[in-house]
């Protein structure tokens, strides 16, 4: 009997024995081929036009879906970066712009297919198009900035020909094409799912594809992970080949110690967000890659509001530009690991350039703060609160302390405030905080853009809530500036008034610390700061 | 009027799961007002794409229903409940059904294991000690005891990833239910651990163990003190009682005083704990969901909450209330089977 019971284990064990042999080659090979990417953030939508989609959404979106044009890449210190310059063709196979700047002509790629093998055609672009700045969805808002606001602009001359006309040269209006939003969807499947109250298909989009895209999404679960296998027949990339991975994994991984280990141990073979520290850590070890890149289209500010006294003072806000300790800011949040925007030296006192974000000429000064603060009637000081969002505390939490206790010396009180994600949201989208740390991003980083969206308006985006008409009208008038001359004339005015106004203080420019494992190669920081899946090989 | 059996303890459940109705919609108010009252507004949060405006914001707000007057939007909540639809999330575009019922699984499997691992330490523990107490053991049961409440779970549970996954290559990668390349088997229950058994998947069975393990240890670590305390303190009023020290006279043996007269008398309190940590353990294990990357119900509410995502909060505290009526429930049934006394009203 004793025999008899032992049998079915050990026939388990046979079992388990040859299901290992019989599929550990196999998997050895599929997982080379295979590209596991761990994120904290996680994909919530297909349709990165949804409003709410998260970042992740919107590099998964890249490799679901084609535009028209993409941005080319070019090399920053040695690293890759997107080129806002340089745009080539995706699904048009060349594009003119006209010598009046005012239509755009793109010829489609005749042998660009959907996924489901049907041929992408002129018409299922202007659907594409016209979906974006007719259905309330986030493209709207986007492709407002390159002067694409209505349906009329798309016109169909061939099956594979379209023409966008503009009521002015606007320069940004062909990169706004390259950008997450303006996908080409098949309209014909899309209208399928379309129903009377919703014409543009966005609830079925949001939880399907249907595009031309680099790869097809396998399996989808919001929150947990996202796999999907190479579209064979896409051949868009650099080298008309199809995308390099046959498989990749968006997995989420909430904790950042836990990414830090699973792409150490060689588990994962690339995350873009894991801790400052952890980052230096592994590069010290020098066992992976680690390309760190300066968001140069990102920057983190201490912003005030121009309207609360006592911040309504110009010569308050230069108190606290020469009161900040930026050193010690620099290291104890990010551990020195960025592009620092204070400091510069202005020999004559004016900016070196007509580029935003730039240097600013400020560096800790207490004694130039107490003057300034003197000339603002506030020689005793003040008391105010200064709020950081939660999920920022890692980098908030030691700046807060250091600017805390650095305008303690010029009798600025301050209390530290450490508000949830949203509602920190809703009182800067109120202007309600006078005095905070906030980081701000552009696709199209351009010295106009981020003049005129950053710098004017009572909107959101304008934290410091600055009303200056001047600005405002400069910035306005560099938008469609075609001279380049005049053009830098315009940002080294714009940038002379944010050093002289000092609205809010840049502090820097975070890195995009991209850890990866050795055998990775390609990795290209992007416009919308993720990851895009077709950049990437394995050597 | 007395009643005897399980007849009894069925008819007292049903009773109890009536009275707790009241209790139930309370909470579901309560919540919807609590939600409504917090600062910090969901649209805003929402619409924080690069180009997100006044329109942007709008939009979101009409979609969640937030146009309305807090009024309407309560009479729309509890008629859409009473459908049983508890809204869609804006964070995972799911609807909040779909999410709590994958997600649930996840949760009860890993707190069932926990739950399951506390008490085969605990219970042995607290007996062993309430023997020999002031001994050896017995401190060396309390420092064990104490250990592990005073190390929070987040701190044990990257700890062991620390030493069986990063050191020792032990542990499979810390994220999630089962290993990213093992492939799932047809859903039945939704516990993983059973689902490959029913498929007869024993390399994926044991894939789902070697992942439920260093969470549920860690989880366990921290519950393992108030089980053992608990037992020990009852095990000792027990053995100290006139029916043990009779029964130790007339020579039974150590086994039958001891598991059969002692602690069965003794494990009441144990239960009523169990009940509460259970339940506990359900709401609060957020931190080892997060270190492990595990998809349950926990961190997917904390993560509702800090982006102000009303309709899967509401839900999920509806969910937790419910919950915790029927584990008071299954409680009240245990007592009845435990000691028949406690049936007699």
């Amino acid at each position: 009997m004793r025999f008899v019971s032992f049998r079915p284990a050990t026939c388990i064990l046979a079992t388990t024995a040859l299901l290992l042999i019989a599929t550990a080659p196999s998997q050895a090979q599929t997982r080379a081929e295979t590209l596991r990417y761990v994120t904290g953030a996680s994909v919530n939508t297909l349709d990165p036009n949804i409003p709410g989609s998260t970042r992740e959404s919107f590099a998964l979106s890249m490799s679901t879906y084609d535009r028209l044009v993409a941005f080319g890449r070019k090399q920053l210190n040695g690293k890759w970066v997107f080129d806002l310059d340089t745009i080539t063709g995706e699904l048009a196979e060349s594009y003119d712009v006209s010598p009046d700047g005012l239509k755009l002509t793109f010829r489609l790629r005749k042998d660009a297919k959907f996924q489901d093998g049907s041929p992408v055609t002129a018409d299922d672009v202007k659907w594409s198009l016209d979906r974006c700045v007719t259905a309330p969805i986030l493209g709207k808002a986007q492709l407002l900035t390159g002067s694409l606001t209505s349906a009329d602009q798309f016109k169909v001359i061939d099956p594979y020909t379209i023409e966008v006309t503009l009521p002015k040269p606007d320069k940004l209006a062909l990169p706004n094409l390259a950008t997450v939003y303006p996908m080409i969807i098949n309209s014909k499947l899309a209208k399928q799912h379309a129903t009377a109250d919703d014409p543009w298909a966005t609830a079925w989009l949001k939880e399907n594809t249907a595009g031309s895209g680099a790869y097809v999404i396998e399996t989808f679960k919001p929150g947990e992970q996202v796999i999907v296998k190479r579209n064979e027949a896409w051949n868009r990339g650099s080298a008309n080949k199809p995308a390099f991975f046959k498989r990749v994994i968006i997995q989420s991984v909430p904790e950042p110690a836990t990414r830090a280990n699973l792409v150490e141990r060689g588990d994962a073979d690339l995350v873009v967000d894991l801790q400052a520290s952890d980052v230096q850590a592994l590069e010290a070890k020098g066992k992976l890659q680690v390309i760190s890149t300066p968001q140069y289209n990102s920057i983190t500010f201490v912003s005030m509001n121009n309207q609360i006294p006592p911040f309504d003072n110009v010569n308050v806000r230069r108190a606290i530009a020469f009161a900040l300790p930026y050193e010690d800011m620099f290291k104890a949040a990010l551990f020195g690991r960025g592009a620092p925007l204070f400091g510069a030296n202005w020999p004559d006192g004016k900016p070196l350039n007509g580029i935003y974000p730039f240097q600013q000429p400020v560096k800790i000064d207490l004694d130039k703060a107490r003057e300034y603060l003197k000339a603002a009637g506030l020689p005793e000081g003040f008391s105010t609160t200064f709020s950081f969002n939660v999920g920022q505390a890692s980098t908030a939490e030691p700046m807060a302390a250091l600017v805390k206790e650095s305008l303690g010396k010029i009798g600025i009180k301050v209390d530290i405030q450490k508000l949830p994600d949203a509602q920190m949201s809703t009182q800067i989208n109120e202007k309600k905080l006078p005095f905070f740390t906030e980081g701000i991003v552009a696709w199209l980083p351009s010295t106009d853009y981020f003049y005129r969206n950053f710098y004017t308006g009572n909107q959101r985006w304008n934290y410091s809530s600055i009303n200056n008409p001047e600005l405002a009208e400069i910035a306005q008038g560099a938008r469609f500036e075609p001279d380049k001359a005049k053009y830098e004339e315009a940002g080294r005015k714009l940038n002379a008034m944010h050093a002289d106004l000092m609205p809010q203080i840049m502090l820097w420019q975070p890195n995009q610390d991209a850890v990866m494992a050795p055998s990775i190669a390609g990795y290209t920081y992007e416009f919308h700061r993720q990851v895009d899946y077709r950049d990437v090989s394995r050597k | 009027m007395v009643k005897t059996g399980l007849g009894g303890t069925m008819v007292r459940a049903g009773r109890r799961l009536l009275s707790s109705l009241p209790a139930l919609f309370g909470v579901l108010v309560f919540t919807f007002l609590l939600m409504r009252v917090l600062p910090g507004d969901p649209a805003v949060f929402f619409a924080s794409g690069p180009n997100a405006g006044k329109e942007e914001i709008e939009q979101i707000r009409k979609q969640m229903g937030l146009d309305k007057s807090v009024p309407e939007q309560l009479v729309f909540y509890l008629s859409d409940i009473g459908h049983g639809n508890l809204g869609r999330s804006m964070m995972t575009g799911q609807p909040v059904l779909k999410d709590l019922r994958e997600r649930l699984p996840a949760s009860l499997e890993l707190t069932f294991t926990a739950l399951l691992i506390a008490l085969i330490a605990a219970v042995p523990l607290g007996v062993i000690a309430a023997l020999r107490p002031g001994s050896v053991v017995d401190h060396g049961v309390r420092l064990f005891c104490a250990l592990g409440v005073c190390v929070p779970t987040f701190v044990s549970g990257l700890l062991l990833i620390y030493v069986f996954y990063y050191l020792l290559g032990l542990a499979p990668d810390p994220t999630g239910r089962i290993d990213v390349f093992t492939s799932l088997p047809p859903q039945r229950t939704g516990f993983l651990s059973i689902d490959f058994l029913l498929a007869g998947d024993l390399e994926g069975w044991w894939a789902a163990c070697k992942q439920l393990i260093l969470p549920a240890v860690s989880m366990a670590l921290f519950v393992i003190a108030p089980l053992a305390r608990i037992t020990r303190a009852s095990m000792l009023v027990s053995l100290g009682s006139d029916f043990v020290r009779t029964a130790r006279s007339v020579g039974l043996s150590w086994r039958k005083v001891v598991v059969t007269y002692a602690l069965r008398n003794a494990i009441l309190p144990v239960i009523t704990i169990a009940g509460i940590v259970f339940s506990t353990m359900l709401g609060a294990n957020v931190l080892v969901e997060k270190v492990f990357s595990w998809p349950g119900v926990a961190s997917y509410a904390l993560d509702a909450l800090l982006s102000s995502d009303y309709a899967p909060v509401q839900g999920f505290v509806l969910l937790m209330a419910s919950l915790f009526v029927l584990v008071n429930l299954v409680v009240d049934i245990c007592y009845g089977i435990a000691d028949p006394r406690v049936s007699i009203e």
